[in-house]
This record gives structure tokens, C-alpha cells and sequence, in this order.
């Protein structure tokens, strides 16, 4: 019982791939992030998933059977390039936009007024779209995500260009589909938000998955050997420390990762006296950190083969 | 099948909506009442003015016979059309010119007329208005003096104008257009409503073609599409696209055919003087092979439209792609005139066969002489076919080309987009 399966997809645009050999498997009812850089093939990847672009080669299976148009039924898709028709009017649009995915009549028409309700846009029902401001029409674009009522959610970049009221609308939105036993895959490149809700992610770069399963697993995989040191003073000496393999500082914030084996505890004592520490926090790497490891990490070896 | 009824109500209620249909659909009946309406209109009620004109008559002895010519031009009331003054020459006849020139920018004048001397051995009569565009009244002054002059002629020699005038009458010649239910005059109706149809083809044919394209290129650059295929294949949207915008021609015909069938019979009616305005009766077949031929037409030309607004990316560049388009519509309606000539001729037939000249021509030909079945059957036959491979081609095209943004694609794209897509 998976919502996605993936196996072994590769789309090449003339020499350029896109996507090499990618397979991963998503169970349902999870919340799921595709994360990678720009460029790397998320896109590509959900527009295959979409039945949008034909994969040159490897298998997709959506809801454990072939996508097909029946399948397209039930599954509600964002994509990155937002668009609506500008000169329909936003409940026309709607209705149609649930037709075509097999929602008609009476039934359509009360998913569209809770949906209007839901996000504030009743009084905007029989306005053209081109009249609605960009933030409205981003939630339009969302309500015609949500409209048919979708087993799983593939959303590009759902969060892109909101403002926090609205994005934390649409996060509430998301982990309510969760509960409800629906499966939710989502793109970024912002960390933060995947730390938050994701329950297992796939990292993608350079048309390859570089890391992918549980997102906790992952973590810990890494290891308890990062301090977060919030202090005063200068601290440019702990660079010099044998233990130390990377450092992020912000000047009153510090993100320490140590080498591997060496003690995080050991470390405090070597402080105490000659900066003023207000918190000293032995935690897991933040994904942000793993992202820039792993990509950043790839990076330098390609540059070195070239 | 459901998806796509979908995709056509949507392209037919957002297109029906639109400004430029409701005012497309009202001005072009309008229009025609203004062209074919207002100069029959003009010429039943305007009675016209009579004229006076001068006459210097130098030749001595035209005059009379002149004058009388001329009374026989009556205006619609039964009045004299023209009234003629003659002026007594004078030794300075310059001096006379000048001063008729005076009464003519008085208005006292409308015209003079000089006569000279020896106008039986060829000498120039002239004729001075102020404007000399009325060619009417100047056709009928030749023509006065003409047999005036010719007559006079006549006599002179000792012959009888009357007879002579029997001797040179000419023949009457009438085209009549055989057909099987028997023979029926023509004065050139025929030629008028091949010429109006197969116009309206050519216009609508360019016209809808256009909205297909301009609707996929919206598409496009609003980045609705890829919502849209999320539920829809391609060729659905493609085909619910095609079948929207040629429903909403065809309401529009059905809008004007109605309206023109009222004002026809309304006009018939009103206008039983307009003696030489003969409006000639269209037989049914030919308005159902109109609808034949422009719904086969705007098949296979929606295709070729479908597939630029799916290539490009702008405006401008759709405008490149379609030009070679549009001069395969051009080519036949600048053969037409060669066809309505010869249109059995062997040329006639092959150029009548080729689908995308066929639509015109040989709607031309039912129009002016019904060719054998085989041909007009068999043009349809091939048009068919190249419907079904022009959708095959450009569902490959538009699948690739609509998600395609950026440079637009060489022809050598297009060819691996087919074969891929």
C-alpha cells in the first residue's frame, strides 16, 4: 500500500539529464519532501509523476497501479508554474476544474462554497480571476488543488510567495489531510518548513537522490555531535579546537559540528570563563545543514573530476 | 468523452461571452444591409434634381433635334430630366464661355454645352460642369448628340435614319445556366453568391483558426495549462479546444442565417422596382456543402492553428508561424477567378482535389457548375484523411510544444518532438 512508487526513472533532454535513475517509494499517509537545489529535478520528476512528460525509462505506479486517467482523478496537483485562466470567473473556473476531474453538479458546487468560505474568498465567487489580488489567486490556485477531494497531494513549492498568514493556512491544511489518511508529496528547498512537517524526505541533486528515507532516522544517523552555542564575547578561538570540523557563526549564535568520535561534553569546560554562554544545546544536525553538506559536498567532487 | 464536453462548454461559454463576438455577430449583418441595402435605398427615394444646362450651338440646326434627344431623360416624378437654354452665339465666344462660366459658379447654370461648327466632320463638343464625375449625365450627352450628329449624317447622304438604325441594330445575347431541373436565367447571381460564400469560408475560416491559436497561446502564457493536463491528456484539451471554438462558428452562422433569411424575404418584399436587382434563389445543396466544406476546413485548418499556439510564445511569434498558413488559404481564393472561368479544366479538378485548396475550391466549383460526384466525394474522402493525420501530427506537437516555453521551436525540434512524442 504505497501512495508512489518510483523505480529506476531516468528523462534525458538531449544530452542533459534531468533525472538518472531515480527510485523511491512513498507509503500513505505520510507527509513526504522532495527537497534539492534548483535545478536538481524535482520538477521533472512530479511532472512524470503527472503523466505530464514520459519518463525515457524506469516505472511509476501512483496509488500501487499505472497512472492513468481514472488515477489523475484522484490526485491533486500544484504545479511550480502557477496559472489560471484570467478572464473566467472564480467559481466558473472552479466547477470546471472539478468536471474534469470527474466532480460535477451539486456535489461540486458545495466543495467550491466551503472551499470560497474556507479561504475568505466567498465575496469573490463571480469576480474574474484577473481581478483578484496575487495573494488570492495563490489560494485559488490552492482551493483548485483540494477541490476533488484528492487521496494524494503533489504539491511544487505549496508555500512559494505566501505570507505567513497564508502559509500557515495551508500547513494547517496539510497536516489535516494527513490525519485524515491522505498522502501529501511536496518540493522545496526552504529546510526549515520540511523540518517541521516532513515525515520522510528524498534530497535530489544533480538529477540523482542523494539521501532518502525517515526523515528522524536521517538525523540521527548523523549523530548527536552538534553544539548550538548562543553567547557573548569572542569566540573566533574554538576554530582552533582539534574537535571541531565545522563551524557556522553568526556572531551571537554559533552552530558547531565536531568531528566524529570526539566528545560534545568535553567541549564546554574549554568555554566557561572566556565567553559569556547563555546556551549550550548538544543536538542533531539541522536538515539545513545536511542539505549544504551533501550538495555542497558533491559539488567540490564534481569540480574536482572536472 | 466527458472531459472533453467539459473543455468545450468552457471554450464555448468564454468565447460566446467575449466583445468580439456579440459585436462580430451583429456588425457583420449590419454591414451587409449597408452594402446591399443602402445604394438600392438611395436610388428609390432620391427623385433627383433637374438641371439646366446652356447650350452654345455654333453648327446651327443640332440644337432641335438635340433638345429633343434629351426630353426623353425623365426624373422619377415625370418631369424633364433636363432643361436646356439655348445661348445666341456672339462674335466674342470667349467672352460668351466666360460669362456662362459666371452663371455656372452662380448656380444659375448646372452646365454648359458647346457645340462647334463643324461637329458632323469630327470636331470635340465639350461639356463643362463644375464637377465632371456624374458620368451618367455625361453617358447621356454623348449619347444625344451622338445620334444627332450620326443622323444628320444619314440624312445628308440621302438614307433613311430609321432604316439604317434597323440594319445596325445588335444582337441580344443571355446566359442561361442549364441545370437538370431545366434552364433559368442568370445575370450573374451565380458568380455573386459563389463569390459571397466561398468569402465567408475564406474570412471564417482565418478567423476561428486564429482563436484556436490565440486560446492555446493563452493558455501557454498563463501557465494554466499544466493544471489543465494534470487531469486532462493533451489531445483531450486539444480536441475540446477545436470542437468549442467551431461550435461557437457555427452559432454564429446560425445566427447570420437566420438574420439573412428575414432580411432577404423582408427585402424582397419592400423593393419590387429594383427591376434589374435580380437576387438569385441559392439552391439548398449549396449552403449544405458550405457547412460541409467549412466544417471539414475548419477541422483540418484548427489543427495547424492548434499546434503554432501550442509551438510559440508570443503574439509575435505566433503571427510569424501562421503566415505560411494563411497563404495556403490565400492561394485558392486568388484562384478562384480561374476556376469560376474554366471549371472543369483539368487544373481546375487537380487543384479542387488538394485538401487544403479543396475547402475553397471546390466549394467554388458546386457553387458554379456541380462537378462529377466521384470528385466532389473524393475531395471529401482525402480531406478526412488529412484531418486524421493533421490531429494525429499535431496532438505529438501540442503534447511537447505547450509545455515548452523559451526559444521557439526549428522545424528539426518539431520533427524529433513527433517522433518522440
Amino acid at each position: 500500500m504505497n501512495a508512489l512508487e518510483i523505480e529506476n526513472i531516468s528523462k534525458r533532454f538531449g544530452d542533459f539529464y534531468a533525472v538518472n535513475k531515480l527510485s523511491f517509494k512513498i507509503p500513505r499517509g505520510i507527509i513526504y519532501g522532495l527537497l534539492g537545489p534548483n535545478g536538481a529535478g524535482k520538477t521533472t520528476t512530479i511532472r512524470m509523476v503527472m503523466n505530464i512528460i514520459i519518463p525515457d525509462e524506469g516505472s511509476i505506479k501512483v496509488l500501487d497501479q499505472k497512472m492513468d486517467e481514472k488515477m489523475k482523478e484522484k490526485v491533486g496537483y500544484l504545479p511550480e508554474d502557477r496559472g489560471l485562466y484570467p478572464k473566467m470567473k472564480v467559481g466558473e473556473l472552479l466547477l470546471f476544474l472539478a468536471e474534469i476531474r470527474g466532480i460535477t453538479g451539486s456535489k461540486a458546487r458545495k466543495e467550491i462554497d466551503l472551499w470560497l468560505d474556507r479561504f475568505d474568498l466567498s465575496g469573490w465567487k463571480k469576480k474574474k480571476v484577473e481581478e483578484l489580488s496575487r495573494g488570492m489567486q495563490q489560494k485559488l490556485q490552492f482551493i483548485a488543488t483540494v477541490i476533488h477531494q484528492p487521496e494524494l497531494f503533489i504539491l511544487d513549492e505549496p508555500f512559494a510567495g505566501l505570507d505567513p498568514v497564508n502559509t500557515k493556512l495551508i500547513k494547517d491544511i496539510m497536516l489535516e489531510m494527513k490525519e485524515q489518511g491522505r498522502t501529501i508529496i511536496f518540493s522545496t528547498h526552504r529546510m526549515e518548513q520540511v523540518e517541521m512537517i516532513c515525515d520522510d524526505i528524498c534530497l535530489i541533486n544533480k538529477a540523482e537522490s542523494v539521501l532518502e528515507g525517515n526523515l528522524s532516522q536521517i538525523k540521527k544517523q548523523y549523530g548527536k555531535n552538534t553544539v548550538v552555542l548562543d553567547y557573548d564575547g569572542d569566540a573566533n578561538f574554538i576554530k582552533d579546537f582539534p574537535e571541531v570540523d565545522k563551524i557556522d557563526d553568526y556572531g551571537k549564535f554559533m552552530e558547531i559540528k565536531l568531528k566524529e568520535r570526539s566528545d560534545p561534553h568535553a567541549l564546554l569546560p574549554k568555554l566557561v570563563g572566556k565567553i559569556g554562554i547563555n546556551k549550550f544545546e548538544i543536538k542533531e544536525p539541522t536538515l539545513n545543514a545536511i542539505f549544504i553538506e551533501k550538495v555542497g559536498a558533491r559539488d567540490e567532487k564534481d569540480t574536482v573530476s572536472h | 468523452m466527458k472531459k472533453i464536453l467539459s473543455v468545450i462548454k468552457r471554450e464555448y461559454i468564454q468565447a460566446v461571452r467575449t466583445k468580439g463576438f456579440v459585436i462580430a455577430t451583429i456588425l457583420v449583418p449590419v454591414l451587409m444591409v449597408a452594402v446591399f441595402g443602402i445604394p438600392i435605398l438611395v436610388s428609390l427615394i432620391s427623385v433627383g434634381d433637374q438641371k439646366t444646362i446652356g447650350v452654345i450651338d455654333l453648327s446651327q440646326g443640332i440644337y432641335k433635334a438635340f433638345e429633343k434627344r434629351l426630353e426623353g431623360h425623365k426624373l422619377k416624378d415625370g418631369k424633364r430630366r433636363y432643361i436646356l437654354e439655348k445661348v445666341r452665339p456672339s462674335a466674342d465666344i470667349e467672352e460668351l464661355r466666360e460669362s456662362l462660366r459666371k452663371e455656372i459658379l452662380d448656380k444659375k447654370l448646372s452646365a454648359y454645352i458647346f457645340i462647334p461648327e463643324d461637329i458632323s466632320q469630327g470636331g470635340e463638343a465639350q461639356y463643362a460642369s463644375l464637377h465632371t464625375t456624374d458620368f451618367e449625365e455625361t453617358e447621356n450627352i454623348k449619347g444625344a448628340l451622338n445620334s444627332v450628329v450620326i443622323e444628320k449624317r444619314l440624312r445628308k447622304e440621302g438614307l433613311d435614319p430609321q432604316k439604317i438604325g434597323k440594319y445596325l441594330q445588335g444582337v441580344k445575347l443571355t446566359a442561361i445556366k442549364v441545370t437538370k431541373k431545366g434552364e433559368e436565367k442568370d445575370t450573374g447571381g451565380t458568380f455573386a453568391y459563389s463569390y459571397i460564400l466561398v468569402l465567408t469560408l475564406y474570412m471564417s475560416l482565418i478567423f476561428y483558426g486564429t482563436a484556436i491559436m490565440r486560446g492555446a497561446l493563452e493558455e501557454k502564457t498563463s501557465r494554466v495549462v499544466e493544471v489543465v493536463l494534470s487531469s486532462l491528456k493533451p489531445f483531450q484539451l486539444m480536441a475540446g479546444k477545436i470542437l468549442g471554438i467551431g461550435a461557437v462558428g457555427f452559432t454564429q452562422f446560425s445566427i447570420w442565417a437566420v438574420f439573412g433569411i428575414f432580411a432577404f424575404r423582408y427585402g424582397k418584399s419592400k423593393i419590387p422596382i429594383g427591376a434589374d436587382f435580380n437576387i438569385p434563389s441559392v439552391p439548398i445543396y449549396v449552403f449544405v456543402y458550405f457547412i460541409v466544406f467549412f466544417l471539414l476546413g475548419f477541422f483540418l485548418y484548427s489543427t495547424f492553428f492548434a499546434a503554432i499556439g501550442s509551438m510559440v510564445n508570443s503574439e509575435k511569434e505566433a503571427q510569424q508561424f501562421q503566415t505560411p498558413v494563411i497563404m495556403f488559404l490565400v492561394v485558392p481564393v486568388l484562384l478562384m477567378m480561374f476556376v469560376l472561368r474554366s471549371p472543369n479544366s483539368t487544373l481546375s479538378v487537380v487543384l479542387s482535389m488538394i485538401p487544403l485548396f479543396a475547402p475553397i475550391l471546390m466549394l467554388m466549383r458546386v457553387c458554379v457548375l456541380f462537378p462529377p460526384f466521384i470528385q466532389v466525394g473524393g475531395s471529401i474522402v482525402l480531406l478526412i484523411l488529412s484531418i486524421m493525420f493533421m490531429i494525429w501530427l499535431a496532438s505529438k506537437i501540442y503534447r511537447v510544444g505547450i509545455l515548452m516555453y523559451g526559444k521557439p521551436p526549428k522545424l528539426k525540434e518539431i520533427a524529433k518532438w513527433v517522433k518522440y512524442g
